[in-house]
């Protein structure tokens, strides 16, 4: 427990404002069902704060997301994308996220040639235990999207 | 009416040679608009007189290649360039066109030039005729007549062929005694010189671009790679990926949609962009993806029968992907 506490310490004193309302933006999360939505759960039972300026969408499996689906969120107006799916070797259909890595590299590369910072997406993988990891996933990747919108 | 050059001759002896085995043969014929071609679907062995091959048969007939191979029972074959027989092959990688039933029969290619090019360069007068003769071609307008050095009027592709005496994939092969013959640059040059943009030029770019498009839906009908057509999510209702707005956001995305089906699969030979009533530059963003591809996966369309286009397949390491971690 006391690594959690520290954690949470961390969180005050890099003056990270979990509140969203304040300085928030607003971020699309695709996670998958399997681990990295069990990964957030736990986080959130395990009551580790995070910014609340992530929206989650759950689907089926990594490979589930079409690279459109981030293109469209972020221009349709969501400040930062972030997808997360099992670790390689880990998916729950085997390879689902064999697929999804080569095509969400393919896209974040693509980004900056359409205009799009490409610091506003990312990718990780978060499997189901990682709850401790979902949270400094959330809060890196907040601080970026708060530092590209200043 | 041009001269009959040694090609169209051996291209004719070859069709009428082998055209027993096929129900329809598609190639080019004259046009009556200069500096044109027209496709020519031959039927009967009388109409094979009418086959033309020259510096401006630009269309990439593979386009015609999936919707007819559905269509009809028997074989077909199409005339095609080194640059479309990628497409074809593309195609035959793919699954989606049957080896046997599609027949490439590929020219050897001394350049194609860009119609578009000379009509910006005489400034979109009126052309009564054009003749094309080595390196120049000399047009006729109503008020002035021009004679223009070839060599800058060449299609985009054609400054980074590398295949025109030697195509990657074809059936029977028909070489060409003129060669392409101009200064190579480097295939993805354009593209890297528009990545060092900053985002707000990029953006500022795009937004110009696509304030143009119209949404006819062109350059993905010409598209010989994409087969979708009624299928597209693009005029989907459920879910409604697209609205029917006519602005630049919804241009762009369009081409999103376009970018993300012919990722590792486009074949670059530019008919989007030739197509296109608003000379938008599509290529650009094709290309790209075409780079990251080639860097990423090592892998080039139309190259090789036997490779699955990379994002069909995968590896369990990935040595060119670098992920990013965010702890």
């Amino acid at each position: 427990m006391e690594n959690i506490s520290e954690t949470n310490k961390d969180i005050n004193n890099k003056d990270i404002n979990t509140n969203s309302r304040k300085n928030g933006v607003k971020i699309v999360a695709f996670l998958c069902n399997w681990c990295s939505y069990a990964g957030a759960d736990s986080a959130g039972t395990s009551r580790l704060r995070q910014p609340e300026d992530i929206r989650i969408i759950r689907v089926p499996c990594s490979g589930r997301i079409n690279p459109l689906f981030v293109l469209k969120a972020l221009t349709q107006g969501a400040d930062g994308v972030l997808v997360s799916g099992c670790h390689p070797n880990d998916c729950h259909y085997s390879d689902g996220n064999f697929y999804a890595r080569r095509r969400l590299e393919i896209l974040k590369e693509f980004l900056p040639v359409i205009g799009i910072d490409e610091r506003r997406f990312s990718y990780q993988w978060v499997s189901a235990s990682e709850g401790q990891k979902w949270q400094k996933v959330v809060i890196n990747f907040v601080k970026r999207i708060r530092e590209i919108q200043g | 009416m041009q001269q009959e050059n040694s090609v169209e001759k051996k291209l004719k002896e070859k069709i009428r040679e082998v055209f027993d085995g096929f129900e329809l043969v598609i190639g080019y014929s004259q046009s009556k608009i200069p500096l044109k071609v027209n496709p020519l679907f031959i039927k009967g062995k009388e109409e094979i007189d009418g086959l033309i091959f020259n510096k401006l048969c630009i269309n990439n007939l593979a386009t015609y290649s999936y919707a007819l191979s559905n269509e009809l029972k028997g074989k077909i074959g199409i005339v095609l360039k080194p640059c479309d027989a990628r497409s074809v092959s593309q195609l035959i990688s793919e699954e989606l066109l049957n080896k046997d039933r599609v027949k490439s029969i590929v020219v050897g290619c001394a350049g194609i030039l860009d119609y578009k090019k000379i009509y910006k360069e005489i400034g979109g007068l009126k052309i009564i005729s054009a003749d094309i003769k080595d390196e120049q071609i000399i047009i006729d307008t109503i008020d002035e007549s021009f004679t223009l050095e070839a060599k800058n009027f060449y299609a985009g592709k054609c400054y980074s062929c590398k295949i025109y005496d030697n195509p990657p994939y074809y059936d029977e092969f028909i070489e060409n005694e003129s060669k392409l013959n101009i200064e190579q640059e480097n295939e993805y040059e354009d593209v890297e010189k528009f990545e060092k943009l900053n985002l707000e030029e990029i953006n500022a770019f795009w937004d110009l671009q696509f304030g143009k498009c119209i949404r006819c839906y062109a350059c993905r009908n010409i598209c010989p790679l994409e087969i979708c057509r009624d299928k597209c999510i693009a005029q989907l209702d459920v879910p409604h990926w697209q609205s029917q707005k006519i602005n630049s956001a919804e241009g762009k995305f369009f081409q999103l949609i376009r970018v993300f089906h012919l990722a590792g699969r486009c074949t670059e030979c530019g008919e989007c962009e030739r197509v296109c009533p608003a000379n938008i530059q599509i290529m650009k963003l094709m290309k790209k993806v075409n780079k990251d591809v080639l860097k990423l996966f090592n892998y080039r369309p139309g190259y090789n029968l036997d490779e699955k286009p990379p994002l069909l397949t995968f590896k369990n390491v990935e040595k060119n992907i670098k992920e990013e971690e965010l702890i």
